[in-house]
């Protein structure tokens, strides 16, 4: 391609006569070439940087900082961290954060293994629209979801303490109880997700020849069997890609854990039941202002979800190696 | 949109330019355009400051207020922190009382009312609301709207039920103090098997601890929230309430609170002026079944708010007017006649316009007295920027018990030290 390396050396003499004019157009066509496609990434870069980068590092520069957003802004080093690494109520937020993580995340991915499974067979009528319906929840907005789901889950007013009513149960305090609201708030992630994990799933299931089924099921292999050796294990990388999505989702759960309760929001319960990381945040940010606090938060909440995700990415590449 | 004709240095220069218009427009926000008397104005909802601004806008034609209804008052102050800090400001905003410390604080934020000449009117306000809002430099950064006088709304048809007095008056004299409230509560539990009072925490405690000569911070603003007695009192009487058992378990402003309210699951509830409004809404079908005593222990005040002008406002002069103007004690008047909201100018306490004020939901109870009572004869106390955390962590440990998971024995412990690690003490 000797068009594209067209650039004179240096000491090389200046082009002269007939072919000045044209050598020199090409010079710069060349450059333009060159920078096209930087140029045309850049659109994405200059946004990331903008909105993504900076906002980062300047995270990190605030962490250090005892920073009041409308007073005085102090450097005190890594003062924020070592009060964070002592502060109960960060670590109860971090274990919020797990156990809702993962009462939510199995249910749902085992709810949608078996779903996919059964709307990939052959001879399920309407399955289109079975299909269209898994979607609804989650185009549901989160708000709209969640204040249905307190309503539903009220202890006194709720259609679910009353159906428990009925078979003798007493009222269960769903949202100012630990293990209550942890379930609360796991179902509606689960509401909210099942369907388009379950459409994944199924994109999925869709490569597998049809063939596979069928000579399975002349050998004599029943639906389980069908599942387990066949549905299960061509879904492991998909499945490995919705744990890692639903990790760094379940690690910023925030709306659902804010709306639930009404009565002490930014703590989600009165003694802080099911507050999150993401949601103690926002409490020491814009609640009680302590952005400097704050940011320390988003710093070991970034850490951590970097983490995750290494350890994700390990795991999916042994199994890779394994096949 | 481009075709493979299109010279390649057009292409490059379009892709950079629509770049940079991208990473451009998330961060532009023009100055407040408009001159002259117009002015953007920051309100909270359920506040109705519509009413106010319409009825400034027929008075002075040719006169543009832009009001954002931002969200509830903690919203609005967080949205206005936010503006505060990265420069976009309006030219006027309300700020709920229990977020003026925080802003107090740090006058350099607003502007020095005093250059409008609020000096000269300063006395029309209630002393003690108005200093709250001048801060350690003499400067004055915000004009107070309203006060939250205090008393306890009551279900007259359901005392009647429970044998107990219905006349306001009386009722009234059923609970000179707090331990006499708790009693008669006692007495309606026995009678009905139902809970008297909607909650221990917001009812009983936030109203007592607002009663006091003291409250989290003494008058040099030193914290003395953890050896105050009035406090460890205030909270020791939610306590003897929740023990009781005569509380319906409901934190206010919630969907419980509200479908209790609507059922007649409780007969009593703590209600400032503005929560006149709250229960009209909440429960439309208990209209005429309510009325409105004297609340235990005397004067005291929950809520009410403050204008402010930011210090970066464009049009700080029209928002001064549309001040000057409204929240005059004749403009707190006729704002008080249409929305309830309690003037915080004493000078019309005894205008028959609000003296003689009654509610037909509640009774036909001259609410205008009522409140204005509870007002006069009030000790203020020091509030300080931490006053509201300190005061949620308090009720927190209270809910927590009231929820049947905090220890009673060991509420008080608990609350002490999360108030230290909030405030970072």
């Amino acid at each position: 391609m000797a068009t594209t390396r067209l650039d004179p050396a240096p000491e090389a003499p200046a082009p002269r006569g007939p072919h000045a004019r044209r050598a020199s157009s090409r010079v710069r066509q060349g450059f333009a070439e060159r920078i096209a496609p930087y140029a045309y990434i850049a659109p994405f870069f200059l946004i990331f940087a903008v909105f993504g980068l900076f906002p980062l590092l300047f995270t990190f520069y605030i962490a250090l900082f005892d920073w009041n957003p409308i007073g005085d802004q102090t450097y005190i080093g890594f003062d924020n961290f070592t009060r964070l690494w002592e502060d109960g109520r960060f670590w109860n937020a971090a274990g919020n954060t797990v156990s809702i993580w993962l009462l939510s995340t199995l249910p749902q991915l085992m709810l949608a293994l078996v779903l996919a499974h059964l709307l990939n067979h052959a001879r399920l009528r309407y399955a289109a629209f079975f299909r269209m319906t898994m979607l609804v929840p989650y185009i549901t907005s989160v708000a709209a979801t969640t204040i249905v789901f307190a309503q539903i889950f009220d202890r006194d007013y709720g259609l679910l303490n009353w159906l428990l009513g009925l078979v003798g149960v007493g009222p269960v305090n769903f949202v100012q109880s630990v293990p209550g609201s942890h379930l609360m708030i796991a179902t509606m992630v689960i509401w909210r997700w099942f369907g388009y994990t379950t459409l994944l799933y199924l994109a999925s299931l869709h490569a597998i020849p049809r063939e596979t089924y069928e000579a399975a099921a002349v050998d004599g292999a029943g639906g389980v069997k069908q599942f387990w050796h066949i549905t299960v294990p061509s879904l492991r990388p998909v499945i490995i890609f919705t744990v890692v999505t639903s990790t760094i989702y379940g690690l910023q759960i925030f709306t659902e854990p804010l709306l639930v309760s009404r009565a002490a929001p930014l703590t989600c319960g009165p003694a802080r039941e099911c507050q999150t990381l993401t949601l103690f945040l926002y409490e020491q940010g814009f609640g009680v202002f302590e952005f400097g606090y704050a940011a320390a938060v988003g710093v070991a909440l970034f850490v951590m979800v970097v983490a995750l995700a290494l350890i994700n990415y390990l795991a999916s590449s042994r199994i890779r190696s394994e096949r | 949109m481009f075709t493979r004709k299109t010279p390649a240095r057009l292409r490059t220069a379009a892709s950079i330019a629509l770049g940079v218009v991208f990473a451009a427009a998330g961060c532009s926000n023009g100055p407040g355009s408009g001159g002259g008397r117009s002015f953007e104005f920051w309100s909270f909802t359920g506040i109705n400051q519509e009413a106010a601004v319409q009825e400034y806008e027929r008075a002075n034609p040719g006169i543009d207020v832009r009001l954002s209804e931002v969200g509830s008052s903690v919203e609005t102050a967080q949205s206005l922190t936010i503006g505060l800090a990265g420069g976009k400001v309006p030219d006027l905003v309300l700020i709920q009382g229990d977020d003026m410390p925080r802003f107090v604080d740090q006058p350099h934020n607003f502007r020095d009312l005093r250059e409008f000449g609020a000096a000269d009117v300063q006395d029309d306000y209630l002393d003690w609301v108005m200093s709250q809002s001048v801060a350690e430099d003499g400067s004055i950064i915000g004009v107070p709207t309203d006060v939250g006088g205090m008393a306890i709304a009551y279900r007259a048809d359901l005392f009647a039920e429970a044998g107990l007095p219905t006349d306001r008056e009386e009722v009234g004299r059923l609970w000179p103090t707090w331990e006499d409230f708790i009693a008669t509560g006692e007495r309606y539990t026995a009678a009905t098997g139902e809970p008297f009072v909607d909650n221990a925490a917001t009812s009983v405690f936030y109203q007592a601890v607002n009663q006091v000569s003291r409250k989290y911070y003494d008058d040099e603003g030193e914290l003395v929230y953890a050896e105050n007695p009035e406090i460890r009192d205030a909270f020791e009487l939610a306590l003897r309430a929740v023990d009781a058992g005569i509380t319906a378990r409901q934190s206010t402003f919630t969907e419980g609170w509200s479908a209790a309210m609507k059922q007649s699951d409780f007969a009593v509830v703590a209600a400032p002026s503005w929560m006149l409004n709250s229960i009209r809404s909440n429960a439309p079908e208990t209209a005429g079944a309510w009325d409105i005593a004297a609340i235990p222990g005397g004067a005291g005040n929950w809520g009410g708010s403050y204008l402010a002008i930011p210090a970066d406002a464009a049009n700080p002069e029209a928002a001064w007017d549309y001040i000057r103007e409204m929240q005059s004690p004749q403009g707190q008047l006729r704002h008080f006649t249409s929305s309830g909201a309690l003037p915080t100018t004493p000078s019309v306490y005894e205008d028959e316009r609000l003296a003689g004020y009654t509610d037909p939901f509640f009774s036909d109870a001259p609410v205008g007295r009522i409140y204005t009572d509870s007002l006069l004869g009030l000790e203020p106390f020091h509030i300080g920027p931490d006053s509201a955390p300190i005061g949620q962590e308090f009720l927190n440990a209270l809910t927590d018990v009231e929820q049947g998971s905090g220890d009673p024995a060991r509420a008080w412990e608990n609350a002490l030290r999360n108030v230290e690690i909030a405030i970072g003490e």
